[in-house]
């Protein structure tokens, strides 16, 4: 058991086969507040390292810990994937309520009227409460970007991991989009682990930058 | 030119006219084999097959044609109330129809019902094999006998008429449909999945809030179709007793009317067509997204396209 406020990454490895690991030793180390972005070119591992975080994939070797345990308690990790994973055939709302009901009902009654005012709060922080009611598949590209971001936003989660989360919002959105992400883990004091090839972006916001390259991952 | 180039060249023209009509020449190789086989399960008796253009000429001009339209005339007994035009649905046709209708409506509905819960388990992308694989199990068993043999056994368990038929045809619904929406299940993307077990979601969150929604046009799609094809079922269950209109049909079968069993075939092709052009219609408000409305609490379970408001059109 580790810091219950950290997570601690020991010696670990990761990928999808012991013998052709991505990335290789990795020892870190974050405390709340910190924002690390990493990039590296395509392939080499970034999403690997978000989904063993995440606890979809597990480490080939080393230890993970995420805040204190060997796997995320249920609405501690909200994860934005590079494709997204929203329900396309589905409202913005019932979307976004999803992560609300992670973040803040138990498993076995998933239903709480906070789930209703954490899912409003967050479409309106992104700035999408006219499309609320409207299918996922009829938005455009950063719409529905910004419509994932809300959803972890509802969650309220302690560790954030964004696949590239920023792709194909225009300046504008994107700062405003960026600025109530970093209010919300200063305020909430959370962890965020984001994938980012705009280099300026992610010096931007991060308050870490790691290079993944040649199977290993560096601190800049 | 040497002899070894020629021969090279030769080899070359060879292998390119094979690539060419390769799949001709297995389809010759299926088809030789398919009547070889034939051959061997008829014991070479092709005559009947030759003779059979004079047998069905005579039986479709002296026992089908015309066919007896008096199937959609009221029944002597008991009395039809109905008067003027709405007479014919105190016919044995109407009547037979309507059983079959509501056999394949009920046995779709629960059906589904009972198949959904089965197929989540079924899913190899939700659950361990422990679990999928005995789920897998049970609906390749419901499947298993056609619709036809579990009429003849709830027949004998629950007596002749359309509570057989029904429980039947949901057995089988129960098999064929589970199969096709575990299929469906576990075509659901990836990245959506991952959210949700990331966010931590449990079995039923992922279950009701994430695959329902994702994989529901499919689902309802396939429903639809289940029912279409559990009507055209229910005109054959109906001859071990199962109810609907394959009563009247074997009725006439045994004494032998068979320009009324024709009537009654011509009626059953109208009313699939019918079906089919309904269900057509139907599947595609599931398969386009232009049906977008407003959400309310229920949309948790059902796609947008079921539950959104006109307003938001």
């Amino acid at each position: 058991m580790g810091d219950y406020d950290s997570i601690t990454i020991t010696n670990a490895s990761v990928g999808y086969s012991k013998d052709e690991p991505l990335i290789q030793g990795i020892s870190l180390t974050l405390k709340p507040g910190d924002i690390v972005a990493i990039n590296g070119v395509s392939g080499i591992g970034k999403t690997t390292l978000l989904k063993t975080l995440a606890g979809l994939v597990r480490p080939i070797n080393g230890d993970v810990t995420i805040f204190g345990n060997k796997k995320a308690k249920r609405g501690e990790v909200g994860y934005i994937p590079q494709r997204l994973g929203l329900i396309r055939n589905s409202t913005v709302h019932h979307n976004v309520i999803l992560g609300a009901m992670a973040g803040h009902t138990k498993p076995w009654f998933p239903f709480s009227r906070d789930t209703k005012i954490h899912t409003k709060k967050a479409i309106e922080a992104m700035g999408i409460e006219s499309k609320t009611r409207v299918q996922v598949g009829k938005l455009s590209g950063g719409q529905q970007r910004r419509v994932a971001i809300a959803r972890t936003l509802a969650q309220e989660p302690k560790l954030i991991l964004a696949d590239e989360f920023l792709a194909e919002l225009d300046e504008e959105t994107l700062t405003k989009v960026m600025d109530v992400v970093l209010d919300y883990v200063k305020k909430k004091n959370a962890i965020m682990i984001l994938v980012e090839h705009d280099l300026s972006r992610a010096e931007k916001m991060a308050t870490r930058i790691l290079t993944a390259e040649n199977g290993k991952l560096v601190e800049n | 030119m040497d002899k070894n180039s020629e021969l090279e060249k030769e080899g070359d023209a060879f292998s390119s006219l094979w690539f060419k009509f390769r799949w001709l020449f297995v389809l010759f190789l299926l088809v030789s084999l398919a009547i070889w086989v034939m051959n061997s399960a008829i014991e070479g008796q092709w005559d009947k097959l030759f003779e059979s253009p004079r047998n069905v000429r005579t039986f479709f001009m002296e026992s089908l044609w015309p066919p007896d339209w008096s199937v959609l005339e009221p029944r002597a007994y008991p009395v039809c109330e109905r008067t003027g035009w709405l007479d014919f649905t105190c016919s044995t046709a109407w009547i037979g129809v309507m059983e079959t209708i509501k056999i394949a409506f009920s046995a779709t509905v629960f059906g589904m019902l009972i198949s959904y819960p089965i197929a989540l388990l079924a899913a190899d992308n939700l659950n361990s094999n422990w679990i999928s694989y005995p789920a897998r199990f049970f609906l390749a068993a419901c499947r298993s006998l056609p619709s036809i043999l579990w009429a003849v056994l709830f027949v004998i368990m629950v007596g002749l008429g359309p509570m057989a038929g029904i429980m039947a045809m949901t057995i089988y619904t129960v098999g064929y449909l589970g199969k096709l929406q575990y299929e469906t299940i576990e075509g659901v993307a990836k990245p959506q999945l991952d959210a949700s077990k990331a966010m931590g979601h449990g079995w039923l969150e992922r279950s009701f809030g994430v695959v329902l929604p994702e994989a529901a046009n499919g689902l309802i799609s396939q429903a639809i179709f289940m029912f279409e094809y559990n009507f055209r079922h229910g005109t054959v269950i109906g001859i071990v007793g199962a109810g609907g209109i394959g009563y009247y049909i074997n009725l006439y079968l045994e004494f032998l009317q068979y320009d009324k069993v024709f009537a009654y075939v011509i009626v059953i092709f109208v009313v699939v067509l019918i079906l089919d052009t309904i269900s057509k219609l139907t599947r595609s408000l599931f398969n386009d997204e232009k049906y977008n409305k407003r959400h309310s609490w229920w949309s948790i379970f059902l796609p947008a396209a079921m539950v959104n408001h006109p307003e938001e059109k």
